[in-house]
């Protein structure tokens, strides 16, 4: 035990300042670098306390005009332009015509110069507007309203139930690390979390629904039913359950991993040997001692698998045929709706960068070096 | 050689991991030569189940999935492969660049690395395809892109402390050039450092270029395991016959097994610089 906190020590935070992290999930991009991140803001915070207390929501800002200015810039980057991109061979409403063009792109303002089409388009951002998807014939921010509901719903209930399996279970694994039943949660924890969910979600579909009947094979709820609230609301847990718990597992393999390297640099200190021999029982050492004081990186972890949710979000409600926004995002790219897709991309990473600001404010708090 | 093959028993899941590479890279190598048909031309009737000419049955436009399978190997490796250069050259640029001049440099980097990585990847990857045209190229350089931060971080960190470390003052002061330097401590020190995290992107890639084939958003002119995924779920009986067992499940495995080993390499070599990691692997 004190062997691992004396490499701890002499590996120094000076030296490689970030605990590296295990690798990160399914699709998310951002793998080991959730702590590193924290580290170099902490780093900057000891530092520096009034100027840092600015950072994030600097980086905030930033992010979010660069996404903003993504969304604008993209399909104006794109051979042939905006119109081209709407209307092109290939997407269902191809127009031949050249006057008809000219009219749209002097009605689209396109002939404009560029930063007046940029503050006209932010202008209509503030207002909420996001154009008429072209699927749906509809305000696209109206149809992104009716989903996100739905969205929301599967994410937060799977981030839920992700921290209920992971955090546990990564106490768990460092108490007993090494030993057989570490190693068996730590390659099932592995697996999960590199699994193609795409792959894995259809396979859970046709043995659970389409094999042995136990799930609906789609939707929100059931269409057309008649029944009391309660039996709604149990009909909508019941369309939850896979799709939530396909999720669950792949957030919670993260948070089980930062948990129980977290947890085993804990280990060995003497507050636990103390706490022992006084008699302590091992929950309480696991739980409200060591535990508590592991858990500051897994905050991190979970505001940071936000951005893995909508990834998730986009494959596990096309194949759950789930009507919230992944799935709207996953029709307009199919049939080229590019309002649609742009206003799903804006709303699903804007709730992403914004969801992270809460979280690294909230560990401000939470951490004693950096709590003002 | 001695010492990897110690590295190696000491490690199953370094083996493992190595090992599925390996084959992945002998089977996209050998395509040609393993695949029995064309992966794209229309070889028999539809839907086929397995019979000796087909391993695997032919798919609803009577194409030999079992030759899809293999060359599908091919794509793969390539996008991971080329994504992961691209992340390993603009990384270890950056990082460097970070690392040794400091000042301006570096909070430009280091923040601009901060901005790249709180934007959520496939979400954006997906919109940059859907409005490029899906192409092989747009999917590697846009991995590229979104993914040097964090080895751009790691070889900073590494920089900085080793700077400052005494065994590289005496290098310095018994004359030793900064290539010297950098050839004998700094690559040592940041190789498997970078190793791992290179194949961790690898396996990132190949879920990313699976994930985009399976939203429809792979390359048309490439066969891959994704675009067979998308394909055999758009079929309407894919779920009532036994046809997922030849079809579907054949691709699925074959992305799973590689993001795995790819996965498994890069665990495996984590506990050479993370004295955390060495009593599990």
């Amino acid at each position: 035990m004190s062997g691992i906190r004396s490499e701890e020590g002499a590996q120094g935070r000076a030296a490689e300042p970030r605990p590296q992290p295990p690798p990160s999930g399914g699709l998310d991009l951002r793998s080991a670098d959730a702590e590193g991140g924290k580290a170099q803001l902490l780093d900057d915070a000891a530092n520096e306390p009034r100027r840092a207390r600015w950072v994030p929501i600097l980086s905030y800002v930033i992010t979010v005009l660069v996404l903003v200015t993504l969304n604008f810039a993209v399909p104006r980057l794109m051979p042939g332009g905006p119109i081209d991109a709407l209307l092109a061979q290939g997407s269902p409403d191809y127009v031949a015509d050249t006057e008809v063009r000219e009219n749209l792109t002097r009605y689209y303002n396109l002939d404009a110069p560029v930063w007046e089409q940029y503050g006209r388009y932010l202008a209509n951002l503030a207002t909420g507007d996001l154009g008429y998807s072209i699927s749906t014939n509809r305000p696209v921010s109206q149809d992104l309203r009716e989903r996100l509901p739905w969205t929301l719903l599967l994410i937060t209930l799977s981030i839920a139930l992700s921290i209920a399996i992971g955090i546990p279970a990564g106490i768990h694994s460092a108490w007993k690390r090494g030993r057989k039943v570490d190693r068996g949660l730590l390659g099932f924890f592995l697996a999960a979390q590199n699994l193609p969910i795409y792959f894995v979600g259809a396979m859970v579909l046709l043995v659970f629904s389409v094999k042995l009947g136990l799930f609906p094979l789609g939707g929100a709820s059931a269409p057309f039913a008649d029944h009391g609230p309660l039996a709604a609301v149990l009909d909508v847990a019941h369309h939850l359950a896979l799709p939530v718990l396909l999720m669950a597992l792949q957030f919670a393999a993260y948070q089980y991993l930062v948990m129980r390297s977290s947890m085993v640099s804990e280990l060995g200190a003497d507050y636990l040997v103390g706490g022992r021999a006084k008699g302590l029982k091992v929950r309480r050492l696991q739980y409200a001692y060591a535990g508590r004081n592991a858990l500051l990186p897994v905050v991190t972890v979970v505001g940071m698998q936000f951005s893995l949710a909508v990834t998730s979000v986009i494959f596990v409600e096309q194949i759950f045929a789930y009507p919230g926004v992944g799935l709207y995002m996953f029709h307009a790219v199919f049939v080229r709706d590019y309002p649609a897709m742009q206003g799903a991309f804006l709303v699903l990473t804007v709730m992403v960068v914004t969801v992270n600001l809460f979280v690294d404010l909230l560990y401000r708090r939470l951490d004693p070096r950096t709590a003002a | 050689m001695s010492g990897l093959a110690a590295e190696l028993r000491r490690s199953p899941l370094l083996a493992a991991g190595l090992i599925v590479v390996i084959l992945l890279t002998a089977v996209a190598t050998l395509a040609p030569h393993i695949a029995p048909f064309d992966p794209k031309a229309i070889v028999g009737d539809a839907l086929q189940a397995p019979s000796s000419r087909h391993l695997l049955g032919t798919n609803d436009a009577g194409v030999d999935i079992f030759s899809e399978l293999v060359w599908g190997a091919r794509s793969t490796l390539v996008v991971a492969s080329a994504a992961t250069a691209l992340v390993l050259v603009i990384g270890v640029l950056l990082g460097l660049v970070a690392g040794l001049y400091g000042g301006l440099a570096e909070t430009a980097v280091m923040r601009s690395g901060d901005v790249v990585l709180a934007i959520p990847a496939i979400p954006l990857l997906i919109f940059i395809a859907s409005l490029a045209g899906p192409s092989r190229i747009v999917a590697i350089v846009s991995i590229g892109l979104l993914g040097w931060p964090q080895v751009a971080r790691v070889v900073r960190s590494q920089t900085l402390s080793l700077r400052s470390r005494g065994f590289v003052h005496a290098t310095r002061g018994y004359g030793a050039g900064p290539l010297y330097v950098m050839r004998r401590h700094l690559v040592p020190a940041l190789g498997p450092i970078i190793a791992a995290n290179l194949a961790f992107m690898a396996g990132l890639a190949v879920t990313i270029e699976a994930g985009l084939a399976f939203i429809g958003l792979g390359d048309p002119t490439t066969v891959s395991w994704g675009a067979m995924l998308e394909r055999a779920l758009r079929h309407q009986a894919i779920y009532v016959s036994s046809m997922w067992l030849w079809w579907l499940l054949p691709a699925g495995l074959a992305i799973t097994t590689a993001v795995l080993g790819f996965t498994f390499v890069g665990v495996g070599l984590e506990p050479r610089f993370n004295p955390r990691w060495t009593r599990i692997s």
